[in-house]
């Protein structure tokens, strides 16, 4: 699984999503692929479905219909009845590829800053203490915690724990990150932080696809930008086209409401 | 009524037996009740049918009869099927059983007041449900259910009192044979209060010890830690 050269062929598949909450459809029979190396943002009004669509990839989120495929292998297909043991387990193997972050962090509060990062791959990836905790100190370097490694995550600012989440995620050697608004929940002033730990990944060629509202950011970094609204992609495309020459009156609206806030691309 | 301090002294001997029974009682019954309260606890969370519904029974059945009511019927109507064991044994098991039933609600409230997100970031990186509890949410559940808890452990010890009537000798039916002995019920029954007093306050402060210890971990950053740490930190970097 090397990022090296950047295939054409789909590396992550999501192939005909429908995904209902109640009577609400959030996700309408929805196609997405990615390809190795390349790097996704999805945009769209709260409530469009772009979370639910990344919280499917890995099976967090099981949807009614349609199936997701990392790699030529089926990650899970809907409808199915319960899953048995060796699919379960199968599952967890593939979450562990797939690396999540979430909005909210969510990292370990009864863990400190290296236990959060070395617990799963303990207990996931069964290495020894001596080599997760090398890694693990690797990483938190990486994502310039190198001082922290022994704090609880209490006592770490947002940006900071957002950070700990990433080096938590990378530790399991992901193919693909998914990032649930990453910088969402952040202080203004703490975002770039988090987002130079991101733009450094995408540097390295990590696959990823990011739900944001940072269109600065999906500017810079992304190869392909997605708009969504209400269960649907309604523009999918370069960034170049899509943030500056949208072709629906939706998303032009969208960015002018975001554009007189965040970001004016000239 | 004077009081007669020669009672204090002549069966406070006897009393101690009841006592020692007493705890040890209290004991077992925690040392069965509080493991069985987590399987049940989990039962109750668990995907699968089965499991929820036999914990889901057990503990709407032991919490909404009266002790003493189970205490008969374990006692009474086991022989009936051939079960025949000590009275302090089937006492230990009923406490056990109904102390187990608020345990596996104390427990499930502690689990369902750690935040989702917690089971989902376990999942998320490859956990599997049984893994994402015993690593991630069981630990942060401890400092929740410490306080619930040492209520029903209080509770529990009094609840003990019961098993009086069905002839084990605790600390209750020593005090009632006294009485009966002596006609002396003030200086009796002053004295058994006193030692159920005694024994609830010394768990009560070990558990507040525990609490304050528990919240401690978290968060501390005592020089004394903080040099280990750094110890480790040169070993590592």
């Amino acid at each position: 699984m090397n990022s090296a050269g950047k295939k054409t062929d789909s590396f992550l598949t999501l192939k005909g999503i429908r995904t209902t909450f109640g009577t609400t459809v959030a996700l309408d029979n929805v196609d997405f692929e990615v390809k190795e190396g390349e790097v996704v943002c999805l945009i769209g009004p709260s409530g469009c479905g772009k979370s639910t669509l990344l919280r499917t990839a890995n099976w967090l989120t099981p949807p009614d219909k349609g199936s997701v495929i990392l790699n030529g292998s089926v990650v899970g297909s809907a409808p199915s009845g319960r899953i048995n043991r060796t699919e379960a387990r199968k599952l967890n193997s593939f979450r562990s590829e797939m690396g999540m972050v979430f909005q909210q962090f969510n990292v370990w509060p009864h863990l400190n800053a290296l236990e959060n990062v070395v617990r799963a791959q303990l207990v996931v990836a069964k290495r020894s203490k001596e080599l997760a905790e090398k890694k693990a100190v690797q990483i938190l370097i990486d994502v310039g915690l190198e001082d922290k490694l022994f704090e609880w995550p209490d006592n770490l600012s947002g940006g900071q724990k957002q950070r700990l989440a990433i080096a938590r995620s990378l530790a399991m050697d992901p193919v693909v990150m998914l990032l649930d608004e990453p910088t969402s929940a952040l202080d203004p002033e703490l975002v770039a932080e988090v987002l130079d730990v991101l733009k450094r990944l995408t540097d390295e060629g990590m696959t990823m696809i990011i739900v944001t509202h940072e269109l600065g950011f999906a500017f810079q970094v992304a190869d392909r930008v997605a708009f969504m609204e209400s269960g649907k992609i309604i523009e999918d495309g370069s960034p170049n086209v899509i943030l500056k020459n949208p072709k629906t009156d939706r998303l032009r609206l969208f960015l002018d409401k975001l554009n007189t806030t965040a970001f004016a691309p000239s | 009524m004077s009081i007669d301090f020669s009672i204090f002294i002549e069966y406070l001997p006897f009393l101690l037996v009841g006592f020692w029974l007493t705890i040890k009682i209290v004991a077992g019954a925690l040392l069965l009740g509080l493991p069985f309260g987590l399987v049940l606890a989990l039962g109750r969370k668990s995907n699968f049918f089965i499991p929820r519904f036999a914990a889901t029974s057990f503990i709407e059945i032991f919490r909404n009869t009266p002790f003493i009511i189970q205490v008969f019927l374990f006692y009474y109507v086991l022989p009936f099927y051939g079960i025949r064991f000590p009275a302090e044994y089937v006492g230990t098991v009923a406490l056990a059983a109904f102390g187990s039933a608020y345990f596996a609600e104390v427990i499930r409230g502690g689990i369902d007041a750690v935040p989702k997100g917690q089971l989902e970031s376990a999942k998320a990186i490859g956990m599997s449900d049984w893994q994402a509890m015993q690593n991630i949410i069981l630990p942060q559940t401890l400092p929740i259910i410490l306080p619930p808890l040492t209520n029903q452990t209080l509770s529990l010890l009094k609840e003990s009192a019961i098993l009086s009537t069905i002839t084990v000798q605790e600390l209750t039916m020593s005090g009632i044979r006294v009485q009966g002995e002596t006609f002396r019920p003030f200086e009796v029954f002053i004295m058994v209060a006193i030692l159920y007093w005694a024994l609830n306050e010394t768990i009560a402060t070990f558990m507040r010890w525990l609490e304050k210890r528990a919240n401690r971990e978290r968060g501390s950053n005592l020089h004394a830690t903080r040099l280990k740490k750094a110890k480790r930190l040169e070993t590592l970097t």
